[in-house]
């Protein structure tokens, strides 16, 4: 089979078509659909409204870029705190649901492949996301009325929020192939998530606090250098992504050095730098493919699968 | 068409398999027997690419299950004893889901599944979503599922458990309808009566052991040289069913003593009077409303066998 075939089938896939149509049926799609887009219209309207009255409380004027951009970044922020709360709880019972409601074996005696079974669980899962981030996108579109957002800070931090829901239903759906119940799977899930959440800051607040205290007890310059740790925070990726500035930037050396040395890197201005909010796509890629190898791997050892060929027996007495 | 040879399987300690060895050929209906817990459901599952055996041999078609699972999944179709059904779905768009799962080109999905909505007489529940199916449909619903890609074996666990009387006929007449269409059905069941009526081949399991397989009047001559009886009490209480069950199972001769809702069946040998074992329930003032013979069926075969296995 072609690559390109295995990907058009890959696509094709009868799973997704299935949840696709059996979640829309249910009244809670439109529901939740309508919910996460009026939470996120209405931190906008409120932030825009502070925004005004902020500006006339001080006698200025409002300054429409300054506002706008603020808002964008306020809706922004919310929308990755609902994806993260969402995406775990859409993908956490992909398999788990499956072995629960005692259809999982019959799928297994099927020809879709447990690569097939896990990548449309995925995707079935994915794509309700998606649907949110596209009904969100005109409340954010609207924002650009106001000015001060550039069409790259939007495309980059609606890439982050997008690289972090398919990082933690990756996750989520890897936890519903190892475990049994899906109340497990929903709780380790989380669990994940807020590790990658809020687990990174801490680290690397605990990490930068003690290596500042270090250079400082070393008679250093006791300035504060955020660890490596913090590259791999969602929410520090998003606010990159949309206040980013060259002083924020690394090269991909400096990065390396600060996460396995823990020292910051001297500035070199010849190397080609990486914002981090790439170091946190990156590291969420890694982290979803890793997740979903581990789950595909799991729901293939529950059926027989076509055992490797062994070398005859003279070849390996020969080698 | 399936060949079991020698199988094995243990889950650590326990051995649920041992040298199982069965034929079941072409076009044969193969009714699998065996008390819970005797390895019915471990084979179907080596047999059906979900478990692998430690040990022996297990083919479809001539093609090795161990070797070759995704071709023998081509060639079977699978319904397990417990199965459920997802929500929110049309029989018709379940039965297309799982012909999409196997492969079935998309232009053909629609008319695979009007068929076999309408060879398990489901046509009128199309578009009933299938949650809302009673049992019975459910699990004619689960036989049509197992047949979307024109399978040439079936495997089918159990598949009157928790069925009513009517649902049973219903399913016992599909499956005579199957084996007219070509297929090779292997079936357990607890119902022996109806595997009876139904298969032309039978293998009984015990404990993880094959007792006996073959042709069913084979089996049935080979095992069968004692009697059953049947002994209805006057007084089937609890209490007085266990006093005259203590009782012959202490007369000699006697095989088996089997408890059903207000009588026994009593497995004896040849060499047993029928009129001692009466005078001795009544001797000891059971009062026995009926005292017959029993025909010779597989129920009784069953009796024999596991009796065997046991002593």
């Amino acid at each position: 089979m072609t690559p390109w075939r295995r990907f058009a089938e890959g696509l094709d896939n009868p799973i997704v078509v299935k949840e696709g149509v059996s979640r829309m049926r249910t009244w809670r799609a439109p529901v939740v659909a309508t919910l996460y887009v009026a939470l996120i219209g209405a931190v906008g309207f409120a932030w825009l409204t502070l925004g005004e009255s902020g500006s006339q409380f001080s006698g200025g004027r409002p300054v429409a870029a300054v506002v706008g951009s603020q808002a964008f970044a306020a809706m922004a922020f919310f929308q990755l705190g609902l994806v993260c709360l969402f995406a775990p709880a859409l993908a956490a019972g992909a398999i788990s649901g499956e072995r629960e409601r005692q259809t999982l074996d019959v799928l297994l005696v099927s020809r879709v492949s447990a690569f097939g079974i896990v990548w449309g669980k995925l995707l079935a899962s994915m794509a309700y996301i998606l649907l949110l981030i596209l009904a969100s996108l005109p409340l954010f579109s609207a924002v650009f009325l106001f000015g001060g957002i550039d069409f790259s800070q939007f495309v980059f931090s609606q890439v982050v929020t997008i690289s972090t829901a398919l990082c933690l239903g990756a996750m989520a759906v890897f936890f519903s192939a190892l475990f049994q119940r899906s109340l497990a799977s929903t709780v380790t899930s989380y669990a994940a998530a807020f590790v990658l959440t809020v687990g990174t800051a801490i680290l690397s607040l605990i990490v930068s606090t003690s290596q500042t205290f270090s250079r400082a007890n070393a008679g250093g310059v006791a300035n504060f250098q955020a660890a490596a740790e913090w590259y791999f925070n969602p929410f520090y990726a998003l606010y990159n992504a949309l206040f980013g500035t060259q002083a924020t930037s690394t090269t991909l050396r400096g990065f390396l050095q600060l996460l396995f040395l823990g020292t910051p890197s001297t500035n070199n201005s010849s190397a080609a730098t990486v914002d981090p909010w790439f170091i946190c796509v990156i590291f969420e890629a890694i982290l979803a493919i890793a997740s979903v190898i581990g789950a595909v791997y799991l729901v293939r050892g529950r059926r027989v699968s076509r055992p490797r060929k062994l070398e005859p027996v003279d070849a390996l007495e020969a080698g | 068409m399936i060949a079991v040879e020698s199988l094995h399987k243990s889950y650590g300690e326990m051995v649920a398999l041992e040298e199982v060895t069965f034929n079941v050929p072409k076009g044969e209906i193969f009714g699998f027997v065996g008390p819970n817990g005797a390895g019915k459901t471990t084979t179907i599952r080596i047999l059906a690419t979900l478990n692998a055996a430690d040990s022996g041999e297990a083919t479809i078609g001539g093609i090795p299950v161990h070797e070759a699972p995704a071709e023998v999944r081509n060639l079977i179709g699978y319904m397990p004893d417990f199965f459920g059904v997802y929500d929110r779905l049309t029989s018709a768009e379940y039965l297309e889901f799982y012909a999409a799962c196997h492969g079935v080109p998309r232009r053909k999905r629609a008319a695979v599944a009007r068929e076999l909505l309408e060879l398990v007489d489901l046509s009128d529940r199309r578009d009933t979503q299938v949650d809302t199916l009673s049992r019975g449909m459910k699990q004619r619903l689960g036989l049509a599922r197992a047949l979307v890609h024109d399978p040439l074996v079936l495997l089918l666990d159990e598949p009157a458990s928790g069925l009513d009387p009517r649902a049973r006929v219903e399913m016992k007449e599909l499956i005579r309808e199957l084996r007219r269409m070509g297929k090779t059905i292997l079936i357990s069941s607890h119902i022996l009566p109806e595997l009876e009526e139904l298969c032309t081949w039978v293998g009984f399991i015990d404990g993880g052991r094959m007792a006996a397989a073959g042709p069913m009047a084979e089996v049935r001559d080979a095992v069968v040289s004692g009697r059953r009886l049947r002994i209805s009490l006057a007084d089937h209480s609890e209490g007085e069913l266990t006093r005259a069950e203590e009782l012959l199972r202490d007369h000699q001769g006697v095989l088996n003593v089997v408890r059903m809702h207000d009588h026994l069946e009593v497995a004896v040998s040849e060499a047993v009077i029928d009129d001692d074992l009466l005078a001795l329930l009544v001797g000891r003032k059971v009062r026995v409303r009926s005292f017959a013979v029993i025909p010779g069926d597989l129920s009784e075969v069953f009796l024999r066998l596991t009796k065997d296995e046991m002593s």
